[in-house]
C-alpha cells in the first residue's frame, strides 16, 4: 500500500521528538528540583496520550478508517479471549502474589472438556447446535473452575510461605503435569469444536458496508454478562471487599477476619473458569483444541497485565484494548516483525511508566 | 626411618591442604565427568549416560549465571532462552557460515553479550520484580521472532546446522567419533571454569553486593553500594554465561533451531536453578539433572514409564511441585539434611566407642 513509508516515518519522527522534549524538560526543569514535582507524571501520561494518538492518526490516514474499524471488528473474539485470560492472570496475581503460567493449561483442561461434551452430544442427539455448544462452555467451565479449586486447596494453599519466584515454579509444575494429563484424558489428538455460527452480519454506516461475524456477537456477549457480573461481585460483595483486602496485605486481611483461604481459593476457581471460556472461543473461532493452544493467549495476557497494571482490574483490560489493536495493525505496517512491533511497543510505554498504564505506586516499607 | 615418617606426614599434610582448597571440589567433579567419558571408550557406560552428562554440563553453565542473578541480584529474568539461541545462532553463522576463527567469533559474542547484558540491565533499573520478569519474557518472545524471521543469520525455520571443526590445527574430524570427544573435553573445562569463575564471583565483594542488593535496595545503596554498577554487572556476567552456554550447546548437538528457545526452556532454567537451590553450585547441577538429565538418562529406561510415556511429563512436573512446597531453598537443603543426620549419627557413634574402649568418665 502506497504511503506505509510516510506513515512509519511520521510515528517515528513525532515519537522520537516526544521523546527528546521530555528529555529537555526532564533535566532543565525537573532535576533541578529537590523533589520530583507531581506533574511529572502527568507530562509522561500526555506525551505517551500524544504517542499512542500519533499512531491511530498516521494509521487512519493510510489505511482510512473504514478498513481498520473492519480489521478491528473482526478481531474482536481475539479481544474478548484477550480480556477474560488477562482477568484470569490478574485474579490471581491479586490474592496469591504470583504470575500464574498454568492458567493457559487449566483453561485448555476446560476446552478440551467442553469440546468432548460437544462432540459427544451432537453424535448422540440431533437437536439445536447452539444449545450443546452452550451446555458444552457451561460444563467446561465448571470443570476448569473446579480444577482451580482443587488446584488452590491442594497446592497453593499448602505453599503460602514459598517466595513469588517459588508459587511461579509450582505454576510451571502445573503446566507439566496438565500437560501430560490432558493427552491421557481426552487422547492426543487436536479436536475441532464448532462454531456458535459461521454467519455474518452485514451493516452499513453511512456509504460503508462492514462485516462482522456471529461468532464475534456471540463472544462479546458472553465476555460483557461475565465481565460485568465480575465487577460487580468484586464492587459489591463481601468476596470482592475480601479480594481487594487480601490484595492488599493477606496478612493484615486475615487478622481482620477475612476469610483468606476462601478468598484465594475462589479467586483461582473464578480464574480457570474466566480462562475456559477463552480457550472455548479461542477453539470455535477455527483454531482447534491443542495442548499448547493457550501459550499466546498467555503470554499476551501477561503483557497486558503489565501494560495496564497488575494494581488495578481495569487497566489490564485497556491494556488488553492496546495490545489487540497494535497487533491487529502492525500486520499492515509488516507482517513478518509484528511480534517485535507490539512487544517493542509495550517495552517502551513500560519504560516510561515502568508501574503500567494506570498504576500506583504503592509505599514501601525499607 | 625417621626421615621417611615426616615425608608422609607432609604428603598426608599438602594432599589434605589441596582437598580443603575451594576450587578441589569443582575440578574433582569435572575429573568424575572426565572418567566418565574414559569408561565410554572402553564401552562401559552408554551413550545416553554421556549425553546427559553433556546437556547437564552445558545447562549448568547457563543455570550458574542465571542464579547470580536470581540467587544473588534477586532479579527474575525471563529470557535466557532468547539469550542461549543468540549465543547457538552466532556460532552457528559466524564460525560455521562466515568462517571466522574461534577466536574471533568469542570476541564477537562476548561483545554481543555484553551489549545485551548492558541494555537489559540499564531495563531492570527502572522495572522490578513480577513486572521485570514479563518485559523480559516479552524480550526472549521478540529475540525468538527475530530468529524465526531473519533466515540469512538463522536459518529460520529450516535450523542452522553447524559442521565439526578442528581445534589447534589438530584433525578430530576423521570419524571414531574424536570430534565428539573433543566437544566433551571443551566442556568440560568451560563447566569447571563456569563453576570456579561462580565462586570467585560470589565470594568477593561483588557477590556480598548483590546479596545485599537482593535483600533491600534502598539499604544496600545508603551502604555505599552503587545500584546501576552492580545490577549492570549482574546482567552481564547473566548474559555471557547464557551465550557461552548457547555456543557450547551447538558445538554439541551441531544444530540450532530457531523455534526451540521460547518461554518453556527459559522456564526450565528458572526451575533447574530453584528446584536445585538458588545459592548453591553443586545444587544447581543436581536441579539441571533433575529437570533436563532425569528423563533421558532414567525415566526412559524404566519399564513403567516406557508403557505410558505421558507419565513422564507428569512425574516431571509433580517432582517440581513436591520439591517446592517441602524444600523451598531447594534440594540442597536436602542433602544438607541428610549429612547433618550422618554427621550426628557418626559423633553418637564415635561417643560410644570411646565409652567402650576408655570405660565409663565419671
Amino acid at each position: 500500500m502506497p504511503g506505509i513509508d510516510i506513515a512509519i516515518r511520521q510515528i517515528l519522527i513525532v515519537n522520537a521528538i516526544l521523546f527528546l522534549l521530555f528529555f529537555v524538560i526532564d533535566i532543565a526543569f525537573f532535576r533541578k528540583k529537590i523533589k520530583r514535582p507531581l506533574y511529572r507524571g502527568r507530562l509522561i501520561n500526555a506525551l505517551i496520550t500524544i504517542g499512542i494518538l500519533t499512531m491511530f492518526v498516521a494509521s487512519i490516514k493510510v489505511f482510512t478508517w473504514p478498513l481498520l474499524l473492519q480489521i478491528f471488528l473482526l478481531n474482536t473474539v481475539d479481544l474478548c479471549i484477550l480480556i477474560l485470560a488477562t482477568t484470569g492472570v490478574v485474579l490471581i496475581f491479586k490474592t496469591s502474589v504470583t504470575t500464574n503460567f498454568a492458567q493457559g493449561m487449566m483453561a485448555t483442561f476446560g476446552a478440551f472438556f467442553a469440546t468432548t461434551v460437544v462432540i459427544r452430544l451432537m453424535a448422540k442427539y440431533s437437536g439445536s447446535q447452539t444449545l450443546y455448544l452452550f451446555i458444552g462452555l457451561f460444563s467446561g467451565v465448571l470443570v476448569s473452575f473446579l480444577l482451580g479449586l482443587i488446584i488452590d486447596v491442594g497446592i497453593i494453599r499448602r505453599g503460602r510461605h514459598v517466595s513469588s519466584v517459588g508459587k511461579q515454579m509450582i505454576t510451571m509444575g502445573l503446566v507439566m503435569v496438565l500437560m501430560g494429563a490432558i493427552p491421557v484424558i481426552f487422547g492426543s489428538n487436536p479436536i475441532a469444536l464448532p462454531a456458535f455460527s459461521i454467519d455474518v452480519e452485514i451493516f452499513n454506516i453511512g456509504e460503508h458496508i462492514l462485516v462482522i461475524p456471529v461468532q464475534n456477537l456471540y463472544a462479546i456477549v458472553i465476555t460483557l454478562v461475565v465481565l460485568v457480573i465480575l465487577f460487580a461481585a468484586l464492587r459489591f460483595t463481601k468476596w470482592g471487599l475480601g479480594v481487594r483486602a487480601t490484595a492488599s496485605s493477606e496478612m493484615v486481611a486475615s487478622m481482620m477476619g477475612v476469610n483468606t483461604r476462601a478468598i484465594t481459593a475462589m479467586s483461582w476457581a473464578i480464574a480457570g473458569g474466566l480462562g475456559a471460556i477463552a480457550a472455548f472461543f479461542y477453539a470455535s473461532s477455527g483454531a482447534q483444541v491443542q495442548v499448547a493452544s493457550m501459550v499466546g493467549v498467555q503470554v499476551n495476557a501477561f503483557m497486558a497485565a503489565v501494560l495496564g497494571s497488575f494494581s488495578s482490574f481495569g487497566g489490564p483490560i485497556v491494556g488488553a484494548l492496546l495490545i489487540n489493536i497494535f497487533s491487529s495493525i502492525a500486520p499492515f505496517y509488516d507482517g513478518t516483525w509484528q511480534v517485535v512491533i507490539v512487544y517493542g511497543i509495550i517495552l517502551l510505554i513500560v519504560l516510561a511508566k515502568p508501574l503500567g498504564l494506570f498504576g500506583k505506586k504503592t509505599a514501601k516499607k525499607v | 626411618m625417621d626421615r621417611m615418617m615426616r615425608g608422609i606426614n607432609r604428603f598426608i599434610r599438602e594432599f589434605k591442604a589441596i582437598v580443603k582448597h575451594p576450587y578441589f571440589g569443582y575440578v574433582f567433579f569435572g575429573m568424575m565427568f572426565l572418567i566418565l567419558l574414559l569408561l565410554r571408550n572402553q564401552g562401559w557406560v552408554t551413550i545416553s549416560v554421556i549425553n546427559t552428562a553433556v546437556i547437564v554440563m552445558i545447562y549448568t553453565v547457563i543455570s550458574l549465571g542465571f542464579s547470580l542473578l536470581l540467587g544473588f541480584g534477586g532479579l527474575a529474568s525471563l529470557g535466557t532462552a532468547g539469550f542461549v539461541g543468540f549465543g547457538s545462532f552466532l556460532m552457528g553463522y559466524l564460525h560455521g557460515v562466515l568462517n571466522y576463527s574461534l577466536g574471533v567469533t568469542l570476541v564477537l559474542s562476548l561483545s554481543v553479550a555484553l551489549a545485551i547484558g548492558l541494555i537489559v540491565g540499564f531495563i531492570s533499573l527502572r522495572i522490578e520484580g513480577m513486572y521485570l520478569a514479563i518485559i523480559t519474557l516479552g524480550l526472549g518472545e521478540i529475540l525468538r521472532q527475530f530468529f524465526i524471521s531473519y533466515d540469512t543469520f538463522t536459518g529460520g525455520f529450516s535450523g542452522r546446522s553447524f559442521r565439526e571443526f578442528t581445534l589447534f590445527g589438530i584433525n578430530f574430524v576423521s570419524g571414531d567419533g574424536k570430534y565428539f570427544n573433543m566437544v566433551y573435553i571443551i566442556v568440560v573445562i568451560m563447566f569447571v571454569l563456569a563453576m570456579i569463575a561462580t565462586i570467585n564471583i560470589i565470594k568477593s565483594p561483588t557477590g556480598r553486593a548483590l546479596l545485599a542488593m537482593k535483600n533491600s535496595d534502598s539499604a544496600a545503596q545508603s551502604m555505599g553500594i552503587s545500584l546501576i554498577k552492580y545490577r549492570l554487572l549482574a546482567f552481564v556476567l547473566s548474559t555471557v554465561f547464557a551465550l557461552l552456554g548457547g555456543m557450547l550447546y551447538i558445538m554439541h548437538t551441531k544444530f540450532s533451531y530457531a523455534p526451540q528457545w521460547n518461554l518453556s526452556f527459559s522456564l526450565e532454567i528458572l526451575a533447574a536453578v530453584i528446584v536445585g537451590g538458588a545459592q548453591s553450585i553443586f545444587g544447581i547441577a543436581i536441579g539441571v539433572f533433575l529437570i533436563f538429565g532425569l528423563k533421558i538418562s532414567v525415566l526412559n529406561y524404566i519399564p513403567f514409564f516406557q508403557a505410558n510415556p505421558a507419565l513422564i511429563v507428569i512425574f516431571n512436573g509433580a517432582l517440581i511441585i513436591l520439591v517446592v512446597m517441602f524444600y523451598p531453598g531447594g534440594l540442597i537443603r536436602l542433602l544438607q539434611t541428610l549429612k547433618y543426620i550422618v554427621v550426628k549419627r557418626f559423633g553418637l557413634l564415635k561417643q560410644k566407642w570411646r565409652r567402650y574402649r576408655y570405660g565409663e568418665d565419671d
